[in-house]
């Protein structure tokens, strides 16, 4: 097991310098040049010869990802063309937002999933299960962003502004600097839309398939002897069916990060959110190679890691499954 | 499927075989795979409210220039943020564009989007998937591996990534790029649905009658593995194209799909989540034209995979 995991760790190097490397050789293909938006009215050839030359953009492109890779592994991110700061510095202050955002929104998806799913398989064909199924239709038809815009309606402009449309209250320990605010009130309210918008999705596809996991679960043999033995049929839902329904939505629940990044950077536009998601896509509209390279790294660290997580969760699960 | 099933009735029949020696059930069943999918489809009240909706929208699309009261595109300074009323049932934009007309020429952005960028990426998907699949071997890794890079990026990311190096534009230029962007994210999906159906396919009694028939590769490829594979195929293709949607609506969002002034659902809802406040329905129309859209698809593709595989059911 340990071997195990410890081989997984090392295939995450080749994966993550490939994400990395394809980005790299991607953004420098882009029509364009960061020095030319950095220097604005006061552009003059020589000026942006030497701030090339500055920051290394006048090397071959290999050259310059090697560069960047032999900084990394001595710790250093590099630092932002268009604002001098260190990448690390920012990615550092803005994960935690988004970690917040993702969690709570995979949190609201269980919360509606699990028992949405189970009570649709155990009631199969009753109201209660066309209305999880039809709810579950309508959350996988509507993008984040409407959602959000839902919310925006009910809650910020409906209810006389109950809770905040944009900005941030960071959670205690988190804040970046001396004047931003801190409370954890505060941030539930920011971040209690965000996480709704980017987990209905997510909650619509998870009942889906536990549904149809439960319904295959519940024929099976198993069942029916832990029925046939007298168990209380609470035990036979939960101790039996659930936690074998449960392996392939954990499954999608991995491949379903990959969306949440991508939906974070919907959500975190849509409510101005100071994330990773953000931080993002406003370094990859400003070509700001470096910023784009430290959130290409991250989100390639987070697939992949997740990844590996969902893989072992599978032992818990089933103690059949093991890995050498 | 019903001519093969017929003709061994036929030659049992002749063979003066006692009934009991039939397979079970091969009398019973007179009707082609194709003609129980559509009995089933019809059957299926999601598919059929799916499909209804699905036409409709391709009707809106296709008749957009008659359909639309006024220019999605011409602003009339006089009129902007109107209210909803009998001139602007939906509103006019702050350019006094009429909101009405802006969300039916939508409609032809997001489903030209939603249909190409799927048709491009099974052209590209399947090929792939069968070559891969059927070869085997060094082909089959080297394709495969190349899947996987895709697949290791969050789909957003590359496809933002994508638009960017295309840089976004208007009209049906930009259209297409959105297209390409799409497609690109979308192969390894496909390649890797067929590849694993060929991979079990190819094993069949069937396809190794055909090799000892001498049939050529790639007529066994085209004429044998390939229909067999065809219903998932078709279950994905639908649901992909409500999936392309999304994608287009969320790239529009961000301000990275077609550029405007072409109409298009992401970007109006974007430009007017600014005036939320003051003029909440502007953000809500083109919101709710995207939901109903890959809703339409989302059921039609529900009940497809119904119809086409009762074995889900």
């Amino acid at each position: 097991m340990r071997l195990y995991v410890l081989r997984r760790l090392i295939q995450i190097v080749p994966t993550v310098l490939m994400v990395t490397f394809v980005v790299f050789l991607m953004m420098q293909s882009i029509p364009g040049d960061p020095v030319v938006a950095l220097l604005g009215d006061a552009y003059t050839e020589e000026d942006a010869e030497r701030m090339r030359e500055a920051y290394g953009l006048d090397r071959p492109a290999v050259v310059q990802y090697l560069i960047w890779l032999g900084k990394l592994v001595r710790g250093d991110w590099g630092a932002s063309i268009l604002t001098g700061r260190p990448v690390l510095q920012d990615v550092l202050v803005r994960l935690p937002v988004t970690l917040e955002l993702i969690v709570l929104s995979m949190a609201v998806a269980l919360l509606i999933a699990v028992p949405a799913g189970i009570i649709g398989a155990l009631r199969r064909n009753t109201w209660a299960d066309y209305a999880a199924t039809s709810a579950a239709m309508v959350g996988v038809s509507i993008p984040e962003f409407f959602v959000g815009v839902l919310l925006l309606l009910a809650f910020s402009i409906g209810l006389q502004g109950l809770l905040p449309s944009s900005g941030w209250i960071y959670l205690p320990g988190t804040c970046p600097n001396m004047v931003c605010g801190v409370s954890f009130w505060g941030n539930l309210q920011h971040v209690l839309m965000p996480a709704i918008a980017l987990g209905i999705g997510r909650a619509a596809i998870l009942t889906r398939l536990l549904r149809a996991s439960m319904l295959e679960v519940i024929r099976t043999e198993y069942v029916t002897t832990a029925r046939a033995k007298g168990l209380g049929e609470r035990s036979i839902v939960l101790k039996h069916a659930f936690k074998n329904a449960l392996i392939p939505t954990v499954t999608v629940m991995g491949l379903q990060v990959g969306f949440l990044i991508g939906g974070a950077i919907v959500v975190e536009t849509l409510f101005a959110m100071p994330g990773l998601g953000t931080f993002g896509i406003d370094a990859i509209i400003a070509r700001d190679y470096q910023q784009v390279q430290g959130f290409a790294l991250v989100t390639a660290l987070a697939f992949v890691v997740i990844n590996l997580l969902v893989d072992l969760t599978y032992t818990l699960l089933d103690p059949r499954i093991r890995y050498a | 499927m019903t001519h093969g099933g017929e003709s061994v009735t036929g030659a049992l029949g002749e063979a003066g075989l006692p009934l009991e020696v039939r397979a079970p059930g091969l009398r019973a069943r007179t009707e082609s795979p194709v003609r129980e999918a559509i009995r089933r489809l019809r059957g299926s009240r999601t598919a059929v409210v799916g499909a209804a909706i699905v036409v409709a929208l391709v009707v809106v699309a296709l008749g957009a220039d008659v359909l639309a009261p006024q220019s999605p595109i011409a602003s009339d300074q006089s009129q902007t943020f109107a209210r909803p009323s009998a001139d602007h049932p939906l509103g006019t934009d702050q350019l006094g564009r009429d909101m009405l007309s802006r969300v039916i020429h939508g409609s032809r952005v997001s489903l030209l989007v939603g249909v190409s960028s799927v048709i491009l990426a099974l052209g590209i998907g399947v090929p792939l998937g069968l070559i891969a699949g059927y070869v085997g071997g060094r082909v089959d890794g080297l394709v495969m591996r190349a899947m996987d890079l895709v697949l290791a990026f969050p789909v957003y990311l590359l496809a933002i990534i994508i638009m960017i190096m295309f840089t976004p534009t208007a009209g049906l230029l930009g259209t297409v790029k959105v297209v390409g962007a799409i497609a690109i994210v979308r192969i390894p999906i496909y390649a890797r649905l067929v590849r694993g159906s060929v991979l079990s396919i190819k094993e069949k009694e069937f396809i190794e009658a055909c090799r000892a028939l001498g049939a050529r590769d790639p007529a066994i490829v085209l004429r044998h593995v390939l229909p067999n594979c065809l219903a998932p195929i078709i279950v994905t293709t639908t649901l992909g194209i409500a999936t392309a949607i999304i994608v287009e609506a969320t790239l529009s969002f961000l301000g990275l799909g077609t550029q405007p002034p072409t109409p298009s659902w992401g970007w109006d809802l974007k430009a007017n989540v600014a005036f939320i406040q003051a003029n909440p329905w502007l953000s809500l129309f083109p919101g709710l034209a995207i939901f109903v859209t890959v809703l339409g698809f989302n059921l039609f593709g529900d009940g497809l995979r119904d119809a086409l595989d009762p074995r889900l059911k």
